[in-house]
């Protein structure tokens, strides 16, 4: 008797043991202030659930989008994957996203963003935190050029009435922020304005190019127009850095910038608006990072829970509070405090519902880069806005009939 | 006499098994998928003949990081050539602290590219040193660095490639000019030729296979620019060489493996040429070393 | 002396425009994190040693630069180990195959590297050897231009002492490591640098052939630290000061064998 009561036990804890699930994770977020966050919800989830590990792997925004694409074509794919918005179609087009639709419908209308993770009907992300970008503006900078100090820009001639008036009163001070030909930045850039022009990249049933209207035109004439005459060219940092600096006006960028004032200790008087519109604020650029399971991985149910874990609205506005960002995805957590307390994230939070997302599209990467390519030529190269947007249009076709 | 034998293929196997298995594999692989559709994500493909060849040469962006290698070739070599020509002229001889000019000369060339990119993506920013410096001799600096302007782009990384290299081609010259014989320079003093005189009838025509094996060598390096278009410009502003081109079509978004295999190949006929003049040269320059 | 005072100028002033731009990395390296980096400011900036903890501390430094020094140095003695065996047996043993090797030799010199980035990915992934370690040594043991460069020097060794240590009966590894090595000892030394050299400045294969972070090279990590949101340029400064250390110190005391590695004419920069 004894010996089965021995053996049984034996048996059970070995057993236990062996089932310990590993899951592996690739994620983004290797910034030193953060990174100690992700690791602590990782543990915390560890000691919620001791038959899961979590294997963290960092991916960096410079090479990660690769780094995803052959680990997947090789069948090497981690369970969870960190992924950007916009690259969430084109993993699943290709079969390695798990459907998580039936999974998370007892949670969705606690989300924001879902659209961007939905194709043809089915989600294959859960939203986690998501991003917008808003204007900032050199309050000092204003005042000098007669604006009194409430005024935040809210049309498109308002804007380029502050662009201009601020980028004249003195040879060193530029306009406006304009980002150089950078991949995946310019094109974040231009797109509010677009839209606010009220271009569109497709018609609604999908199917019409549409990158060359008259609207998409005036809105890259508009661009160009405060970036050839007021604008301070470089990459986002050197923009950033100039902008703290006080040598820019008015610029365009995302919420990192608060926390970079606040980990930098500034004293900077600084005014976040709107993006502009025609009568009224504009509509922005909607991005976010979203969390997706490896359709390959056979641990989804760990997966899923561990998705739950992550995203839930405490983790959110823990992690929100170490990176200074604005915009969780979860609306409990939106509620909270913290985002009431700054004037600065409210206006990201305002922003937010006057986002927009780029189509959810497989070939977005090439979309993008013809978008992008049409702005460098208006921009910085000798075309014209017109035949520019033009060229886009046939490449963006091309990529569509293929 | 079987025994010597049987260690001699001992001692070269581990260079047989590189050289098949890292050389002649791809580059034979590399030929033959340039003749097919090949790509990461979709798992067949197919062949296509040379239909990669010609949609190359109608490409435009690829004919234009062709330009721009062109560019790069015929404007760097003959600049650093004649550079390290006289950098080695003027430490040529012995003198007081000649060492510290050599040394100094030459560390540029044995630093990291990555980190010489780096520092001048410094030094030609908007504001930065080499702006300030232009100013001084009247020059407008370009409105957005140097880097940000496709009229300055292209030739402020060749500025940087000549910069790097001149002290390494400089102690080639050094050695070339020390093989030859002092009594010919003894000779022309006696029936009295200038310094100028003797440098052009002396010097110069005996440094020949020297500056031709430079100018070989250095085109075939310069003819795969990559690493500080990668660090500086990631292509953008009409920087983008051949081997960037074969790196972006090839290894990021799209990994358009057959198309890319193809472009390398391009690249390959036209190093091919320069390459089997150099094997000429080291033929006759063998016995010298 | 009014023509050498002339040339001492002249020469000075290229020395500076020469070593300028690394001095310059150094003094950005030290200046505090935030502060503007200015030419004017160069003497009057602060001196600070804080970037370079920083960097060890929270990016990692540490792990590139192990990274970086562990692939340099076994592919170093893979090279002097490998190149020297074949180029002894390419030298000593005159038959055919080993001309034929030689000419291979001779041919794989002229190969752009470069171009070979699309099939050595496939291959590295093929052999299940893709963003190891293993991709970053193996293609790199044995190099043509070192084969190239001893096979010359021992052209130039009379081969009397292994004739006579044959007839005492030694074995060929014993001659081989016991006799010529010893006498190789300089071309060897010049070697060695060459390729620690040629491999701890190398970006573009160890950039293709891996991915993770943890076998990442300095190069590697320089370059993709530089796209970076939060980078400054006096961390990445630092960062760069890091990557150069090691070649300096290594041109200080060697210098003799580096400029006789490039004079001999068969190393590439």
């Amino acid at each position: 008797m004894k010996t089965i009561v021995v053996t049984t036990i034996f048996i059970i804890l070995s057993t236990s043991a062996f089932a310990k699930t590993t899951l592996s994770w690739w994620q983004f977020w290797t910034d030193p202030n953060i990174k100690p966050v992700i690791e602590e919800m990782v543990s915390e989830f560890e000691k919620q659930n001791p038959d899961i590990d979590v294997e963290l792997t960092d991916l960096t925004w410079a090479n990660g989008h690769e780094k995803i694409v052959i680990a997947f074509a090789s069948g090497t794919g981690p369970d969870i994957v960190e992924l950007g918005s916009d690259w969430i179609a084109e993993f699943a087009v290709n079969g390695h996203l798990y459907d998580i639709t039936s999974d998370i419908s007892s949670t969705k209308s606690e989300y924001a963003g879902w659209g961007m993770s939905t194709y043809n009907d089915k989600i294959y992300a859960k939203p986690w935190f998501l991003g917008t970008r808003v204007v900032f503006a050199n309050r000092a900078l204003l005042n000098k050029a007669g604006y009194d100090s409430t005024f935040a820009p809210v049309t498109f001639t308002q804007f380029k009435e502050a662009v201009y008036k601020i980028d004249s009163l003195d040879k060193n001070i530029y306009g406006f922020g304009s980002n150089t030909a950078e991949k995946h930045r310019l094109y974040k850039k231009f797109l509010p304005f677009f839209w606010s022009y009220g271009a569109t990249i497709f018609d609604d049933e999908n199917r019409l190019c549409l990158v060359a209207s008259d609207f998409a035109i005036k809105a890259l004439q508009f661009y160009k127009d405060i970036h050839d005459s007021c604008g301070y060219v470089d990459t986002q940092r050197g923009i950033e850095d100039a902008f703290l600096d006080g040598k820019i006006g008015l610029i365009i960028s995302g919420d990192w910038l608060l926390k970079r004032i606040e980990n930098e200790n500034r004293k900077f008087n600084l005014v976040s608006s709107l993006i502009p519109g025609e009568k009224y604020p504009g509509r922005s650029f909607l991005g976010g990072e979203f969390l997706a399971i490896n359709k390959a991985s056979d641990k989804k149910e760990a997966a899923v829970k561990f998705i739950d874990f992550i995203t839930s609205p405490d983790n959110q506005v823990k992690f929100c509070k170490a990176n200074r960002s604005a915009n969780p995805s979860s609306k409990t957590a939106c509620q909270d405090p913290y985002f009431a307390s700054n004037v600065h994230l409210q206006t990201f939070i305002k922003q937010m519902n006057l986002a927009k997302h780029p189509p959810v599209d497989p070939d977005w990467v090439f979309i993008e880069e013809a978008i992008e390519k049409a702005v460098e030529e208006a921009l910085f190269g000798d075309g014209l806005p017109a035949t520019a947007m033009l060229e886009a249009r046939y490449k963006i076709e091309e990529i569509k009939n293929k | 006499m079987i025994k010597r034998k049987s260690s001699a293929f001992l001692f070269v196997l581990p260079w047989v098994v590189t050289l098949f298995l890292f050389w002649v594999y791809p580059i034979i692989y590399s030929f033959i998928i340039g003749f097919t559709d090949r790509q990461l994500l979709s798992k067949d493909y197919s062949w296509v003949g040379i239909a990669n060849y010609t949609k190359l040469l109608s490409d435009q962006q690829f004919l234009l990081a062709l330009k721009n290698t062109m560019i790069f070739v015929v404007g760097t070599i003959p600049l650093t050539t004649v550079i390290a020509l006289v950098l080695a002229l003027l430490v040529n001889k012995q003198f007081k602290g000649r060492a510290i000019f050599r040394a100094g000369f030459f560390l540029p060339s044995i630093t990291s590219m990555v980190v010489i990119a780096l520092i001048f993506t410094n030094l030609y920013q908007r504001g930065g040193y080499i702006a300030m410096l232009a100013e001084m001799v009247g020059y407008t600096a370009p409105q957005n660095g140097f880097l940000f302007d496709k009229a300055t782009a292209l030739y402020s990384i060749m500025g940087m490639d000549i910069w790097m290299a001149v002290g390494y081609y400089m102690l080639i010259f050094l050695s070339g000019l020390k093989s030859i014989p002092d009594e010919l320079y003894e000779a022309a003093e006696i029936s009295g030729a200038s310094k100028i005189k003797q440098f052009f009838s002396i010097t110069l025509p005996l440094l020949k296979p020297v500056m031709l094996f430079i100018i070989v060598i250095n085109s075939i390096k310069s003819f795969q620019v990559f690493v500080e278009i990668f660090v500086m410009t990631k292509g953008k502003f009409e920087t983008a060489t051949i081997v960037y081109y074969i790196y972006e079509m090839g290894l990021t978004t799209k990994f358009n493996f057959g198309y890319a295999s193809a472009a390398a190949y391009i690249l390959f006929f036209i190093i091919a040429f320069f390459s089997l003049f150099q094997f000429y040269l080291m033929r006759k320059r063998n016995t010298a070393w | 002396m009014v023509k050498r005072i002339v040339r001492y100028i002249a020469l000075s002033t290229i020395l500076l425009i020469m070593i300028f731009p690394l001095i310059w990395m150094f003094r950005i390296s030290l200046m505090s994190a935030g502060e503007s980096i200015l030419v004017k400011n160069f003497v009057s900036s602060s001196v600070t040693f804080q970037n370079y903890l920083d960097l060890f501390k929270q990016m990692k430094m540490g792990m590139y630069f192990f990274n970086s020094m562990l692939v340099g140095l076994l592919v170093t003695l893979g090279n002097i180990l490998f190149c020297f065996m074949t180029a002894y047996s390419i030298s000593r043993y005159k038959s055919l195959s080993n001309k034929l090797l030689f000419s291979s030799v001779i041919f794989i010199l002229m190969i752009p590297a470069h171009i070979l980035i699309i099939p050595m990915y496939l291959l590295m992934v093929k052999l299940g050897i893709y963003d190891s370690y293993f991709a970053l040594i193996l293609p790199w043991l044995v190099n043509p231009i070192g084969i190239f460069l001893v096979k010359q020097y021992i052209d130039s060794l009379p081969s009397s002492m292994e004739e006579a240590a044959r007839i005492d009966g030694a074995g060929e590894f014993r001659i081989l490591f016991r006799i010529v090595m010893p006498l190789c000892k300089p071309v060897l030394a010049v070697l060695a640098i060459q390729i620690f050299f040629t491999n701890w400045n190398s970006f573009l294969f160890p950039f293709i052939l891996t991915q993770s972070e943890s076998i990442r090279t300095l190069p590697v990590a320089l370059a993709l630290i530089q796209g970076h949101q939060s980078i400054d340029w006096q961390h990445l400064m630092a960062g760069s000061s890091i990557a150069v250390l090691p070649v300096l110190v290594i041109f200080l005391f060697m210098q003799r064998q580096i400029v006789s590695g490039i004079t001999s004419g068969g190393i590439k920069q």
